[in-house]
């Protein structure tokens, strides 16, 4: 998988799961979590999806602050 | 250490009283001078929570082993008449209930769910800032004279507002108590932190405090946590309908524990009162 698909696929599940998200949004900056684009309720499943997309596990334990507030920092931290 | 003024109550409560209590009292003080600075109006609640306000945050499914319920018996005369004609409470203090009564209610775990539940399904075209101290209720494995305890006084300043005025807010609150710290001399600093969650690699809302640093707390000589600023995002706005221009409304809090912060004292500066800074 590509840097450019990784980040689309990203995209996709976050509109998949907000269906209000404006169109063009979210840009690979937007503040996830702050626009509620990302809620707790969520970020276990986004967690399955990334492990599913990098086709590695990822130790929850292990998660340092600020690795799912946008598209940039998740594609940093996890691929 | 030997600390005029308290007492300690083995089942994890402290007796305040002289130049410790009245510590206690200047130290609210400077906490409601701070609420001030929003305009921020004080409100007294009761110590005692319908359950199903903190159902609405699903509060029981993270926190139950700090759960602390007021039982009563069962009003009906025959259960009473058993209840006194048994041994209510044995020589090992334990009491003998007949028939309970349905809980229904909770002693408070922290000062500001009573604020969510009073401003309920409340729209605000402004940001408001309520503050409150209430005495608060948190079941642990053991206690500690002033610093873990079953009851404590919490004081909070609570926001509610935008997204972006609750971080203002957590920003000047920040400010405001690094000001207060370095005038009186206490060591501390501020740390991310997380709530203690039952079977936190199970709870969704642990691994999102992992992942956004919304929790920070003042933590005394690297070990004693004496306040907390909490950034909520939504989750009080949508849980009790309270709205800001039409949106769910974001809130924060900044909370202090009064009996921690009376800790620090006696730690940093001795327990005699003459030696305190003021």
């Amino acid at each position: 998988m590509t840097e450019a698909e990784a980040r689309e696929a990203l995209r996709a599940w976050i509109r998949e799961h907000n269906p209000d998200v404006p169109a063009g949004e979210p840009a690979d900056g937007t503040r996830l979590i702050e626009r509620r684009y990302l809620t707790s309720l969520q970020v276990a499943d986004l967690l399955l999806y990334i492990e599913e997309l990098r086709q590695a596990p990822v130790d929850p334990t292990r998660l340092k602050p600020g690795v799912f507030a946008s598209i940039d920092d998740i594609y940093g931290a996890f691929f | 250490m030997d600390v005029p003024g308290l007492r300690w109550v083995p089942n994890g409560q402290s007796v305040l009283s002289g130049e410790l209590l009245a510590r206690a009292e200047w130290l609210d003080g400077a906490f409601l001078a701070m609420a001030s600075a929003w305009g921020a109006e004080d409100h007294r609640f009761p110590s005692i929570l319908a359950a199903a306000v903190l159902e609405r945050i699903d509060w029981f499914r993270s926190f139950p082993q700090l759960a602390t319920f007021p039982a009563c018996l069962d009003a009906g005369g025959a259960n009473l008449a058993r209840f006194i004609e048994g041994q209510p409470v044995t020589a090992d203090g334990i009491v003998h209930p007949t028939d309970l009564a349905p809980i229904g209610d909770v002693l408070t775990p922290a000062a500001c769910y009573h604020v969510y539940d009073h401003l309920g399904d409340r729209t605000f075209d402004r940001p408001r800032y309520l503050t409150t101290r209430n005495t608060c209720f948190r079941r642990e494995e053991h206690y500690q004279p002033l610093e873990r305890q079953w009851s404590f006084s919490m004081r909070e300043i609570v926001c509610i507002g935008t997204a972006e005025e609750a971080r203002s807010f957590v920003e000047a609150a920040t400010a405001e108590v690094d000001r207060f710290v370095a005038g009186i001399g206490l060591p501390v600093r501020w740390e991310h932190a997380t709530d203690p969650f039952f079977r936190p690699s199970k709870n969704p809302q642990y691994l999102m405090q992992q992942v956004d640093p919304t929790k920070h707390e003042l933590v005394f000589q690297d070990r004693l946590a004496i306040a907390s600023t909490n950034l909520h995002h939504d989750h009080f706005g949508r849980a009790f309908g309270i709205t800001r221009d039409g949106e769910p409304a974001r809130t924060a809090c900044i909370a202090f524990g009064i009996e921690r912060w009376l800790s620090a004292f006696v730690h940093q500066f001795g327990p005699e009162a003459a030696s305190w800074p003021s």
